[in-house]
C-alpha cells in the first residue's frame, strides 16, 4: 500500500505541491438495530479508497477515489494539485505547515476479541433479547443498537511518513421508550444513542444490558406520570455521560484551533476565545482541568499518529479554570504559534482531515456522587442527555435530559420530567463547585461529532465523572 | 453506464433464482470549494461508487454494502451475503420488492463542473462584501443512481446540484445569504454574495433584548428549517408507526395559507425523479390549506400502515430511516418583505436558525438560536440589530391556525438543519414566537 501511496504523492509533488500527504482505507462497519424483540436493522459494509491532498500556497486541494490503478494513482495526485492551484483565484498568504517526527510505524488497537470475528447472531441476540424484555417490563418502543468499525489505514507523506494503523471501535445501547397522552418518554443506557469505545466485543459484553433492561423500562413508564421539572436557579448535579456532552459542546468545539482561526465560520461557527487570552482567560472554577488525551487506552478518540502523521499526544486544555491549550493541526499550530497536537482526523478516505477533537476530558475531583448529593440542600440531580442546543460562539446553551431527581436536604426526594438547563459557558464552569472522583470517571464516546463541509462525522471521547454547578437555571420550557 | 452494466450482469450469475434480490449502484461525482477568512483554503473533489446488495428468502432478508474496489469478485459478494443470510433472524416487515411496471431510465451524460468555476463564483461573491471577513462554499454534485431487482425492474437516473453560500462577518456582526440548482450556470454568486453583506453591515452593533413572546418575519432559511423538522420527524411514516408522528392527516393542524407540496416531477427540483427503491416519484400534496393530507411512506412503512406508499424511501441501504420528503415547496403568497415588516408594531426579523434540536417530538418543541442577520421592527419599521436568543418553540404551533400571519412573494432554495436542495420556500410572518432567553442565559 505505500508503494501505492507514494505513486500519487510524488505526482502531486512533480505537479507543483510544496507539500503532499495521502491516505488508503479499508474501512467496515457493522451495524445492527433491533426494535421490539425483531432485528430492524443488519447491514455490514466495506470501502476501500484513496484520499490525496496537496498544498499549493494557501489552498489545500484534495482529491480521493475508489480506483487504486497505478493511471488513477498518478491522476489523482495531478488533480490534488490542480485542485489546489485553481484556489489561486481568490488566494490568501501562504499557509505555514509546521514539521513533526518524521516516522514508520504501525499500531493496532488492543482489544480482545475481534467483533467482526464474533459470529453476528451473537450480537443479534444480545438486541433482540434486550429489546424483548424491555417489551416484556412494558417498554412502548424498546430499541437497541450495536456498531463496530474495523479501519485499516495506511499514511504517507511527501516528508517520508510510512504509517499503518488498524483502528477498532465498538459499542451500543440500549432504550426504553413510553408513549403517553401527547407525550414520549425515553431512559437509555449506557447512554443516549449507545457508548462507543475502542476495543473489541469485550466493549459491549461490559454493559451487561440484561441488568437494565428493567429498570429502563420501568424508569420510562414512570416518567410519563412524573411532575414536570421544577423552574428556577438552583444547584445542578450532572452525571457523567451529561457532563461529558457539555464538555463536548462548551469545551471540546470551542478549543478548535481551525474555529478560532475562522476556518468553520461559514456553518459550524467560530469561539468566544481568542488566541491573545491563551494562558489568561477564566474559564471555570479551580475544579476544571482538561486534558485533551489521545493516548488514553480505551477511550473511543485513542490512537497512534493523527490523518497527518503527527503522534497522538495529551496536552492541557484548562488547568485550574485558566484556558491554556488549543486543538491543533500542522497548518493550525503554525498560524497560531504552537506545537502541533496531532489533533486532525478525516471521516474516511473520501475526506479532507481537519481538526478534531480527541478525548477532551475533565479530570476527576475528590467527591463521590454520593457525597455530592448529601451536601446538595435544594437542586436537581440530571441523568443522560436528551436535547442538546449550543450557539456558534459556543457560549450560550441549552440541554435538555431524560431524566431528573430532586434533590432537598442531601436526598433525593422525587423523579422529575423533561429536565432542562441553560447557562453561559465560562459562568456556568465556573459554578463547578464538586467533582466526583477517580472511581466514577467514565471514558464517555461520542460517535457522532459533525463538523466540516462537506459534512464529516468525528468519533471523540470525553472522560468525565458526575459533578455540580451552583445557581443555574433549571427548567427551561416552551 | 458500462460500470453498471458490467457488474450487474457479473453479480446476476451467482444470485439463485430462488431469492427475491435488489441490487443497487450510487455513482457520485461532488466537489466543494471552501472559502474562509476572504480566501479560499479547502478544495475538494470526489469520485464514489457503491454497491447495496439485498436479498430475502424464506422470510429472512440480508442487506451489504461495499464500495467497487471492496469487490473482490463478485461470486464472495454474494456468497457471503447468502450465508449471513442463513443465520439472519425473520424480517417480519419486508414488504417486498418494486414492481417491473415502475422501471424508470432517466440516466444521462452529465458534464461535472471544474475548480476554476466555483473558484469563479466564490470570487463573485466575496466581491460583494470586500471590507468584510467572508467565509462559505460553491459546491456541487453529479449522481448516478442504478436499479435492478429480481422482479424485473430496471432503473436509473441522473440528478446534478450545485450550491452557494456564505457569511460576510464585521466586529460585531454576519449576514449569511444561500442559492441552489439544478446546474452550476443559474448560481448569482453576486447577487447570494450582495444579500449577505447587506445583512452584515445592517446587523452591526446589534443590541440585548428581553426574551419573550414575539411576532416574527422568518426568512427563508428560517423558514427552511421548521419544515424540514416536521418533514423529518413529523410527516415521515417511520415516527407515526413509533408513536411520535405529531402529524393528524385531514384535520385542520395548520393555518390555511400552509400549502406544501413535494414536487419531485418539476424541471427545476433538486433530486432523483425515483425513490431508492427504484419507483417514479410524483408530485404531492402534502399540506393543502393547512390540512396534512399523507406521510412520506417507504414500501415498509405504507405496508405496515396499510397506507398507499409515496416512493420516498431515503437513499442508502435500506428504508431503515423511514420515508423523507426531499423536494418541498412551500408555496408562495402574496406579501412583499416591506408589506410584512410594515405591518408589525413590535417584532423580530430572523435570517436563520441555528442548532435546532427536538425537546419533545410529539409536541415538536424544539429548541435553538438565531443567527447571521436579525433585527427589532417596531411601527412597521425595522429599527435596530438584535444580538442572540434562544427560543424554545413547538414547530407545530408555529404554524398553527391563526399563527400565520402572512405568506412571502418570492420562493427560493433554502439551507436547513438537515441540509440543502431539500427545500424552496418563501419567508413566513408569524403571529407568536416564543423566546426563552438571551446572552445571559
Amino acid at each position: 500500500m505505500f508503494d501505492l501511496l507514494n505513486i500519487a504523492i510524488d505526482s502531486a509533488i512533480n505537479s507543483g505541491a510544496r507539500y503532499s500527504d495521502a491516505r488508503i482505507l479499508v474501512s467496515k462497519s457493522r451495524s445492527i438495530a433491533a426494535k421490539n424483540g425483531e432485528v430492524e436493522n443488519f447491514n455490514e459494509s466495506e470501502k476501500i479508497g484513496l484520499g490525496i491532498r496537496a498544498l499549493v500556497g494557501s489552498s489545500w486541494g484534495f482529491y480521493s477515489t475508489y480506483n487504486l490503478s497505478k493511471e488513477s494513482l498518478i491522476s489523482s495526485g495531478k488533480k490534488a494539485f490542480e485542485i489546489a492551484k485553481a484556489s489561486a483565484a481568490v488566494s490568501g498568504k501562504e499557509t505555514p505547515f509546521a514539521d513533526v517526527p518524521v516516522v514508520k510505524d504501525e499500531y493496532t488497537t488492543p482489544h480482545e476479541e475481534n467483533p467482526f470475528k464474533v459470529s453476528s447472531t451473537e450480537q443479534i441476540d444480545l438486541l433482540v433479547n434486550s429489546t424483548e424484555q424491555m417489551k416484556k417490563f412494558g417498554s412502548s418502543r424498546s430499541s437497541g443498537r450495536l456498531d463496530f468499525w474495523d479501519t485499516e489505514k495506511w499514511f504517507c507523506s511527501s516528508q517520508g511518513h510510512e504509517i499503518f494503523q488498524n483502528i477498532i471501535e465498538s459499542g451500543g445501547g440500549i432504550s426504553s421508550l413510553s408513549v403517553g397522552d401527547g407525550e414520549t418518554q425515553i431512559r437509555s443506557y449506557p447512554q443516549s444513542f449507545g457508548e462507543y469505545r475502542t476495543g473489541g466485543w469485550e466493549v459491549v459484553k461490559s454493559f451487561e444490558f440484561e441488568n437494565q433492561t428493567q429498570r429502563l423500562a420501568e424508569e420510562s413508564q414512570r416518567l410519563l406520570v412524573a411532575p414536570q421539572c421544577p423552574e428556577g436557579t438552583m444547584d445542578l448535579i450532572l452525571e457523567g455521560s451529561q457532563l461529558a456532552l457539555q464538555i463536548h459542546e462548551s469545551v471540546g468545539h470551542a478549543i478548535e484551533l481551525d474555529r478560532i482561526l475562522g476556518w468553520e465560520a461559514a456553518y459550524a461557527g467560530t469561539s468566544h476565545l481568542e488566541l491573545d487570552k491563551l494562558n489568561k482567560h477564566k474559564y471555570g472554577s479551580e475544579l476544571m482541568n482538561i486534558v485533551a488525551d489521545a493516548t488514553l487506552p480505551g477511550a473511543l478518540a485513542t490512537f497512534k499518529y493523527d490523518d497527518e502523521g503527527t503522534p497522538a499526544q495529551r496536552v492541557d486544555i484548562v488547568k485550574e479554570g485558566i484556558w491554556t491549550g488549543v486543538l491543533s493541526g500542522r497548518d493550525s499550530a503554525a498560524i497560531a504559534g504552537v506545537k502541533p497536537g496531532g489533533m486532525v482526523r478525516a471521516d474516511g478516505f473520501a475526506r479532507l482531515p481537519m481538526v478534531r477533537m480527541t478525548n477532551v476530558g475533565l479530570l476527576p475531583g475528590e467527591s463521590s456522587l454520593e457525597e455530592i448529593i448529601e451536601s446538595t440542600d435544594n437542586g436537581i440531580y440530571m441523568e443522560t442527555n436528551r436535547s442538546w442546543s449550543i450557539d456558534d460562539l459556543r457560549l450560550n446553551f441549552q440541554f435538555g435530559c431524560e431524566v431528573g431527581w430532586v434533590v432537598k436536604n442531601g436526598k433525593i426526594i422525587d423523579m422529575v420530567k423533561n429536565p432542562t438547563y441553560t447557562g453561559i459557558t465560562p459562568e456556568f464552569w465556573g459554578n463547578m463547585d464538586m467533582l466526583a472522583n477517580e472511581d466514577e470517571w467514565v471514558f464517555w464516546g461520542t460517535p457522532n461529532c459533525g463538523k466540516g463541509q462537506p459534512s464529516q462525522i468525528g468519533h471523540t471521547g470525553h472522560p468525565a465523572s458526575p459533578a455540580r454547578f451552583k445557581n443555574t437555571r433549571i427548567g427551561v420550557r416552551g | 453506464m458500462n460500470t453498471w452494466s458490467e457488474l450487474l450482469e457479473d453479480l446476476q450469475k451467482h444470485i439463485p433464482s430462488s431469492v427475491e434480490c435488489e441490487i443497487k449502484m450510487m455513482h457520485s461525482k461532488s466537489a466543494l470549494t471552501r472559502f474562509a477568512n476572504s480566501h479560499i483554503h479547502q478544495n475538494v473533489d470526489e469520485e464514489s461508487a457503491d454497491i447495496f446488495l439485498t436479498i430475502h428468502k424464506d422470510g429472512k432478508t440480508i442487506s451489504r454494502s461495499k464500495n467497487i474496489t471492496a469487490i473482490k469478485n463478485s461470486k464472495d459478494f454474494v456468497k457471503e451475503a447468502l450465508d449471513s443470510l442463513e443465520k439472519s433472524p425473520k424480517d417480519t416487515t419486508w414488504a417486498g420488492l418494486t414492481g417491473k411496471t415502475e422501471s424508470y431510465e432517466g440516466f444521462q451524460k452529465k458534464r461535472e463542473s471544474s475548480p476554476e468555476e466555483r473558484a469563479n463564483l466564490v470570487r463573485d461573491f466575496v466581491d460583494e462584501g470586500k471590507e468584510m471577513n467572508a467565509a462559505g462554499y460553491c459546491s456541487t454534485y453529479l449522481n448516478n443512481f442504478f436499479i435492478w431487482n429480481s422482479n424485473g425492474l430496471n432503473s436509473s437516473d441522473t440528478s446534478s446540484s450545485a450550491f452557494i453560500d456564505g457569511i460576510f462577518r464585521t466586529n460585531t456582526s454576519a449576514g449569511s445569504s444561500h442559492r441552489g440548482a439544478v446546474n452550476i450556470n443559474n448560481l448569482d454568486a453576486s447577487e447570494t454574495g450582495k444579500e449577505a453583506a447587506k445583512l452584515a453591515v445592517d446587523s452591526q452593533n446589534p443590541v440585548d433584548i428581553d426574551p419573550g413572546k414575539y411576532e416574527v418575519i422568518l426568512g427563508h432559511e428560517a423558514v427552511s428549517t421548521i419544515l424540514v423538522f416536521l418533514s423529518v420527524y413529523g410527516f415521515n411514516a417511520k415516527s407515526k408507526i413509533d408513536g411520535m408522528s405529531p402529524i393528524l392527516l385531514n384535520q385542520n393542524q395548520f393555518d390555511e395559507k400552509i400549502n406544501l407540496f413535494d414536487t419531485p416531477e418539476d424541471e427545476e427540483s433538486i433530486g432523483f425523479k425515483i425513490d431508492a427503491s427504484g419507483a417514479k416519484k410524483y408530485n404531492l400534496e402534502i399540506i393543502k390549506n393547512g390540512v396534512p393530507n399523507t406521510y412520506f411512506h417507504t414500501r415498509r412503512t405504507s405496508k405496515e400502515l396499510n397506507m398507499e406508499n409515496t416512493h420516498h424511501e431515503f437513499f442508502g441501504v435500506d428504508d431503515y430511516f423511514g420515508g423523507i420528503g426531499t423536494n418541498l415547496s412551500l408555496n408562495k403568497g402574496n406579501a412583499s418583505e416591506k408589506d410584512m415588516i410594515s405591518s408589525v408594531k413590535k417584532g423580530i426579523y430572523i435570517n436563520e436558525f441555528w442548532y435546532c434540536r427536538v425537546l419533545d417530538p410529539i409536541t415538536q418543541v424544539v429548541t435553538g438560536l438565531n443567527r447571521n442577520g436579525s433585527f427589532l421592527i417596531e411601527n412597521g419599521k425595522i429599527t435596530k440589530p438584535i444580538g442572540r436568543l434562544r427560543f424554545t418553540q413547538s414547530f407545530i404551533t408555529s404554524l398553527s391556525q391563526g399563527n400565520v400571519i402572512s405568506v412571502g412573494d418570492t420562493s427560493r432554495y433554502a439551507d436547513s438543519e438537515f441540509g440543502e436542495g431539500m427545500l424552496k420556500v418563501p419567508k413566513l410572518h408569524l403571529k407568536e414566537f416564543n423566546f426563552t432567553g438571551g446572552v445571559s442565559g
